[in-house]
């Protein structure tokens, strides 16, 4: 200990995790939830404040009982406390946040098998004290959020005309015989965005093929 | 201490299971009563949106007062596959076990049927659906019909969820007056006006459907074919033409 909250080294960990080694546009992962969720920007933010809230909790409980994990059982035992987490804020929304709770249905539950959770827990809270791990987790949760958000935006506005349920494509440009692009509420359109996104970030960071 | 031993590893396996066993455990349990609440709620809010009862679904209406009005005036019935009102029975006494009984959800206004409601349940695409629909006290003209629960795709089949989908239900018929004989809607692929003739007896028995959903609509009209059927045997004796 003794180390500033926010030193030198902790901004990095926020960095990396948002920035350097974004989870979807550098380790590609989370590409599944990044496709099904971002039809409509409203279920985008749900998810994503859905997975940094269980990847930052469970990389903080991975973190206090790394020391006492049998090594043979460590993937079991991260998915349980995956599990026990997501399935508990599932039963809270659906006794509190009812309406939530019945547009995300599945979506919640899906949170598990992300890969981006078991990811973080395997690669970095196995090895890391708990206030890194939680620094870790909010980082790849926000680099997750930030690219899924900006496909919900630009699939909700082209697939459907509306952005969080309200009107934004004006009925004039209907009128005169604007579709709505129909692609882009399929998972093709999320793939090209992804790809697009994937590109002009690695471009900035200066990714290069190892 | 060696972490990797045999005994170790299954005595820790053995308090992680525990652990998070009776968390979930308790918290299950601990939210049932709130959580039942809801889902009955959810029930009622959609007979009401059904028999297009509209002022307790405004969004500033607590739980507590939806329900004052559903009891109100909602009366609830099991009926059977002959369509006699099983006596003694609620629709909430039903089970999985109970076949050919079905429950009915009467809307009276003063005393006065105003509609009759009752939920409709099949295939969608991707899914299965599940609404109400609710009938003028007439027996023929539909009065409202609601999705609630489904898995389509966001903004096409899902879109069956949404007011304007369920609003061209609105007014349309079930039985035919020139054939006398029951004919449940379709929903049509695109505009009713430009699929079948613009003749007003055509147009009382299609629905505009859903742009690019055309397989959910398919869906929805063989649902409300199968429902509005199993409902004639009781709704049949009401009609009067």
């Amino acid at each position: 200990m003794g180390e500033a909250l926010l030193s030198s080294k902790n901004q990095k960990i926020l960095k990396d995790g948002f920035w350097d080694t974004n989870p979807i546009t550098f380790q590609i992962l989370g590409i599944c939830s990044a496709l099904a969720v971002t039809t409509q920007l409203k279920a985008a933010i749900v998810m994503s404040l859905g997975l940094t809230f269980v990847t930052a909790g469970s990389n903080v409980v991975i973190s206090l009982i790394r020391n006492f994990i049998p090594p043979q059982i460590r993937i079991i035992v991260q998915l349980t406390v995956v599990s026990a987490l997501v399935i508990s804020i599932d039963q809270l929304l659906r006794a509190y946040m009812f309406d939530v709770s019945k547009q995300l249905s599945v979506f919640v539950g899906l949170i598990i098998t992300n890969c981006i959770v078991m990811g973080r827990l395997e690669a970095f809270a196995m090895g890391n004290p708990p206030w890194k791990s939680f620094l870790d987790g909010l980082a790849n949760g926000a680099g997750y959020s930030a690219v899924l958000i900006m496909i919900g935006i630009i699939r909700e506005i082209f697939g459907s005309g509306t952005l969080l349920g309200f009107h934004v494509i004006p009925a004039s440009f209907y009128a005169a015989g604007y579709v709505n692009n129909g692609m882009m509420v399929l998972a093709p359109g999320a793939f090209f965005l992804l790809g697009i996104i994937v590109w002009i970030q690695r471009s900035i960071s200066g990714y290069k093929e190892s | 201490m060696n972490t990797s031993s045999t005994r170790y590893t299954f005595i820790f396996a053995v308090i992680v299971c525990v652990v998070s066993a009776v968390m979930l455990s308790v918290f299950s349990e601990g939210l049932r009563p709130q959580k039942e609440l809801n889902e009955e709620l959810d029930v009622k809010k959609n007979i009401l949106k059904a028999v297009a009862l509209k002022e307790p679904l405004a969004p500033k209406m607590k739980g507590g007062d939806v329900l004052e009005v559903y009891d109100s005036k909602i009366e609830e019935l099991v009926i059977d596959k002959e369509g006699h009102v099983v006596a003694g029975k609620t629709p909430k006494q039903l089970t999985g076990k109970d076949k050919d009984l079905y429950p009915l959800y009467i809307y009276k206004e003063d005393g006065r049927v105003m509609a009759y409601a009752f939920p409709i349940v099949g295939q969608g695409l991707w899914s299965t659906l599940y609404g109400y629909l609710a009938v003028e006290a007439d027996a023929t003209t539909i009065r409202g019909a609601t999705f609630y629960k489904h898995g389509e795709t966001p903004g096409l089949g899902g879109e069956i969820e949404k007011e304007w989908f369920q609003n061209n239900f609105k007014g349309k018929t079930i039985y035919s007056v020139k054939e006398h004989k029951l004919t449940p809607v379709v929903v049509v692929k695109g505009k009713a006006a430009d699929v079948v003739s613009k003749d007003e007896y055509e147009l009382s028995h299609h629905v505009d459907g859903i742009t690019a959903a055309t397989l959910t609509g398919k869906g929805v009209t063989e649902l409300i074919d199968r429902w509005v059927r199993v409902y004639d045997a009781y709704l049949s004796k009401l009609r009067k033409i």
